[in-house]
């Protein structure tokens, strides 16, 4: 009778202990997985080539311009990177700000993966064109107020 | 100082076109009144027009960020009321060409940089009051003044801007600190611009001093 006992008691103890919370019970067991994915690299710069350093980053879901699906900022080097979820087609836009500075890049996301990004610079040759348009634009003008009346 | 699109809602951005409308509705009233030939003064608004567009291309490092040229108390002093349109046309040309501003907050812009421009032009109004021995030296110290104080004000006005506007998705603290680090880098911004004005009235004195009598 009494080993009958003892022995429900072991079996009552051994289930309590295995009842336990995971955590607690497997505590020790870490299990780290890699899986390759392909991120996006947001790199944020001012006009004069100085990386951003610290600019606030807000990530919005395609169909969700109110609340972003993701918050961060860009590093030292004004760099900040993420990885959409594909399950989630459509068009991602990545917000950087810093001191009411800023801009939004839009990223096409398929199922298939990132397919483009639009938003970018201008190369310096296309400013100095635009820039001379501009200036002779005004040159011009001045000089057509500046005629004699005829 | 320009602030660029979807940084300020939609009601600020509204605001913003409603006074810059109001403002060059008045100078081009003040134009008409004060000139008997307005389209004279055309051709200085035009190139200083272009001066003004190109200058935003001109930065400075001024750590941890980097300040450009804005110019505004130079068209002020210069240009008097003509400035707000000759600002007004240089945004629009910025924002469409460089993307620098944004279409949207163009008329928030145009009153950030435009109203100090036109305050500057008072400024520099008072050294009518120095006599004809002290007139280069007067306008110089003026020049400087008036360039400063529309920098510092163009500055004050986008920073209480952006931090009185900032979406609840950001971080208010990080950007105010941010903000705050930009508004001190326009001091030597200001100094740059004064120097700069200082210059270019002596200039105008000597050579073409009636450029300088724009009046109110």
């Amino acid at each position: 009778m009494d080993s009958v006992r003892a022995l429900t008691l072991i079996v009552t103890m051994a289930f309590l202990v295995l009842a336990m919370p995971a955590e607690v019970a497997l505590g020790h067991g870490v299990e780290l997985s890699v899986a390759p994915h392909e991120s996006i690299e947001v790199n944020a710069a001012y006009e004069a080539g100085e990386p951003m350093a610290g600019a606030q980053v807000a990530v919005f879901a395609p169909g969700e311009p109110a609340e972003p699906w993701l918050r961060g900022s860009v590093d030292e080097e004004g760099r900040f990177f993420f990885v959409p979820d594909s399950d989630r087609p459509g068009t991602w836009e990545v917000q950087v700000r810093q001191a009411g500075h800023g801009g939004i890049v839009r990223i096409e996301v398929e199922p298939a993966g990132v397919v483009e990004v639009t938003g970018g610079g201008l190369t310096p040759l296309q400013k100095a064109l635009m820039a001379a348009c501009v200036l002779w634009g005004s040159i011009g003008t001045a000089l057509y107020f500046k005629r004699r009346a005829v | 100082m320009h602030v660029p699109d979807g940084i300020v809602p939609v009601s600020v951005a509204a605001g913003g076109f409603a006074a810059a409308g109001g403002v060059t509705w008045l100078s081009l009233r003040k134009i008409e009144r004060a000139h008997t030939v307005p389209r004279n003064g055309v051709p200085k608004a035009s190139l200083l027009t272009a001066v003004f567009f190109m200058a935003s291309l001109i930065h400075f490092p001024v750590p941890p960020t980097s300040v450009h040229l804005v110019l505004s108390g130079l068209m002020g002093v210069v240009l008097g009321w003509y400035a707000f349109p000759a600002i007004l046309v240089g945004l629009f040309l910025q924002a469409v060409m460089f993307q620098h501003g944004g279409l949207t907050t163009l008329g928030v812009n145009a009153c950030i940089i435009g109203i100090p421009a036109l305050l500057a032009h008072r400024v520099f109004t008072l050294r009518t009051r120095f006599g004809a021995r002290r007139r280069a030296a007067g306008t110089a110290a003026l020049g400087f003044v008036a360039a400063f104080v529309a920098v510092a004000l163009g500055a004050a006005a986008a920073s209480l801007l952006i931090v009185t506007t900032v979406p609840a998705h950001l971080d208010a603290v990080v950007e105010r600190t941010a903000v705050t680090a930009l508004l001190f880098a326009h001091v030597p911004l200001g100094v740059i611009e004064g120097m700069f004005t200082a210059i270019v009235v002596l200039f105008l004195l000597r050579v073409q001093p009636g450029l300088l009598e724009e009046r109110f």
